[in-house]
């Protein structure tokens, strides 16, 4: 019986290698192209830099960051200062002295669009309402199961046809350069500090996108 | 442990909340309009400090109506600052204890603010009813006690089949005993004929294997071939990592942010407008949402454990709000990582090519779990340079259109004029 299968003719010959070729595609087809390994690497010294990635852990600092914080008072090349606190009063104090040192034009306006939808427009909504896409009800699928994601704090709305006030006097519609200028460097109730994300000319150019959304 | 104490929780909570729902049911005038009160609640932006059933920058609302005169309601939202300069006890414990001092609302008529706590009274009774439909918070919180309660009868299940399996297998081991003990002489005997048997079936079939010189042949050549492939393949993928995915030390799902909450791929990675890098976010910019945001309802009013791992990088109480001096870096396992021969510079593609995130990253949006979408391999940079149209529609190409013009014309261009004189051609 079994030498009988060992004397292989053609057709048993064609069958097995196609039985091999298939049970190759199938298991080749397993997974989902993701691995946990590295993989192999050849010379491993060429891929590594030999000055300091920014986000790489350093002994030669005492917390071992190699992204230091700068110094207390200084200010990096091209940045003007900001010489108001993070209070009330220095908010207001900024409202009345600060105007936007950039001239409005096209460009400036573009730019500061740009910069309010990818920098603003998640909480305040595209057009500035207070309607971002974290404000609103959503859900969210994964290998946790179905499940609502919290809603962020909806802020207020910016446009003068809602007459929303600001929680520290007068109304949205209202709020001055500095004012504006100052809640985006410092941030203020819900709203986290954006002083990281925008250099002082993008904060100012953004400043000048919002004077637009408080005419509606 | 954790399933005890949300039962307890449980407990507590529901029995509150009935506490809650008897006194609702027979103290409330209801006189005032909820509906108004939401209105006023949402267009006076309430919402951005306070909540009902969470502290947020300012107190939790829930249980207003209970700890405070209406009176006294009306004088807060009209004029805090009064208030405390006036020493009313609340007034300045309030003041002590919250960062942010609430703003005057005084355009707000003492019927309104009856409005706002008949909503705020509304909400509560909303939130105790879905506590006593959900037995509960939201549905994930639901979904992870089930979870346990799944468990916990699956381990009880285990351990009857378990018992069953032992019971049975104890009665075949005795009956088997039993029929060695009656046919002993049937045994030695066909023993005594498989020993005569000689070679066993495995070793005739290879004798009968080595017999067959073409089989043979064909098994070696496949065998050399699947070896050959195999390395060939193993030598390509030197070095390349595509489908790279490393476990990172906070489980942080792209899915949720870039995905559903449609957060711009450079409100975190902005140095993909400005450097080569698109750069990892630091941790105040993760704090902007999540000095709110704690997923709590999903996990019996605790922080979430990914979130929790946040707060200790930055070293954020969440009762206080405020934050501490034992910071620590969240680190991260790097994915994407060319080869430092290799230049590569993310605003060139991001802002003057205007190439999406997507095109290299792929799916950003849809990975719960990031992974290495592209290979980076030098062919897979070159095919798409080749097939890459550039926009010449800029001032560099009409100056350098000019250029070539003014050269056509034979005038004389020198070393200075096309950067010659910069410092770094020499000094570098």
């Amino acid at each position: 019986m079994k030498e009988n299968m060992l004397a292989m003719n053609k057709k048993s010959f064609l069958g097995t290698v196609c039985v091999a070729v298939a049970l190759t595609a199938v298991v080749s087809a397993c997974g989902d192209g993701t691995t946990r390994s590295a993989g192999w690497e050849f010379s491993r010294n060429m891929y590594d830099p030999i000055a300091y990635n920014p986000d790489q852990p350093n002994n030669n600092f005492e917390n071992k960051i190699t992204a230091q914080t700068p110094p207390e008072g200084t200010s990096p090349i091209g940045f003007e200062r900001f010489e108001y606190g993070n209070s009330v009063e220095e908010y207001q104090r900024a409202g009345e002295e600060l105007t936007n040192p950039l001239v409005v034009n096209q460009a400036n306006l573009a730019q500061g669009e740009a910069l309010y939808l990818t920098y603003c427009a998640v909480c305040h909504g595209n057009d500035g309402a207070g309607d971002g896409p974290i404000t609103l009800d959503r859900e969210v699928e994964d290998s946790r199961g179905k499940r609502a994601l919290e809603n962020f704090p909806p802020p207020p709305s910016y446009h003068q046809s809602a007459g929303t006030p600001s929680s520290r006097g007068g109304l949205m519609s209202e709020l001055s350069d500095g004012k504006i200028y100052h809640t985006i460097t410092y941030g203020y109730n819900a709203m986290g500090a954006h002083a990281s994300l925008l250099t002082p000319e993008e904060r100012w150019q953004v400043v000048m996108y919002v004077h637009e959304l408080q005419k509606k | 442990m954790r399933n005890i104490s949300s039962v307890l929780g449980r407990l507590v909570k529901s029995a509150s909340i009935s506490l809650m729902l008897l006194f609702a049911v027979t103290t409330t005038t209801q006189a005032q309009d909820a509906a108004n009160g939401a209105a006023l609640f949402k267009s006076n932006a309430c919402q951005s400090c306070h909540s009902v059933g969470k502290k947020g920058v300012g107190p939790d609302l829930q249980g207003l109506a209970d700890r405070r005169e209406e009176e006294w309601i009306i004088k807060w939202i009209h004029n805090p600052q009064a208030m405390i300069d006036s020493g009313d006890e609340q007034a300045v414990a309030l003041k002590a204890e919250y960062a942010t001092m609430m703003a005057p609302y005084a355009h707000l008529s003492d019927d309104d603010i009856r409005d706002i706590i008949a909503y705020v009274q509304s909400e509560e009774q909303k939130l105790a009813e879905k506590a006593a439909a959900g037995g509960g918070a939201a549905g994930g919180g639901a979904a992870s006690s089930d979870a346990n309660m799944l468990m916990i009868v699956g381990l009880v299940a285990l351990f009857v089949v378990g018992v069953v399996v032992i019971i049975a297998l104890n009665r075949v081991t005795t009956t088997l005993e039993k029929v060695i003990v009656t046919n002993r002489a049937a045994i030695s005997e066909a023993q005594a004929e498989y020993d005569q048997g000689g070679e066993s079936g495995l070793v005739k079939f290879a004798k009968a294997f080595l017999k067959n010189k073409k089989l043979v042949f064909f098994v070696v050549l496949m065998v050399v071939g699947l070896l050959g492939v195999a390395g060939w393949k193993t030598m390509w993928n030197v070095g390349v990592h595509e489908g790279y995915k490393p476990v990172q030390p906070i489980k942080f799902s792209h899915q949720i942010h870039a995905g559903v909450n449609q957060i711009e791929c450079q409100y975190c990675h902005g140095g993909a407008f400005k450097s080569k890098n698109a750069s990892i976010p630091s941790a105040n910019v993760c704090m902007n949402c999540h000095n709110t945001v704690t997923a709590s309802e999903h996990y019996d009013g605790e922080v979430s454990p990914e979130i929790a791992k946040l707060y200790r990088a930055v070293d954020w109480d969440v009762d206080s709000r405020t934050y501490g001096t034992n910071t620590r870096p969240i680190e991260w396992v790097r994915i994407h990582n060319l080869p430092d021969f290799a230049y590569f510079n993310h605003s060139q593609h991001v802002v003057v090519a205007g190439v999406e995130c997507e095109t290299c990253h792929g799916p950003i949006q849809d990975m719960e779990e990031v992974y290495q979408y592209s290979p980076l391999t030098m062919k897979w940079c070159v095919d798409c340079h080749q097939e890459t149209s550039v926009d010449t529609d800029n001032a560099y190409y009409e100056q350098l259109i000019a250029a070539h013009e003014k050269l056509k014309k034979g005038e004389k261009m020198t070393a200075a004029m096309i950067g010659g004189l910069e410092c770094g051609k020499c000094h570098y």
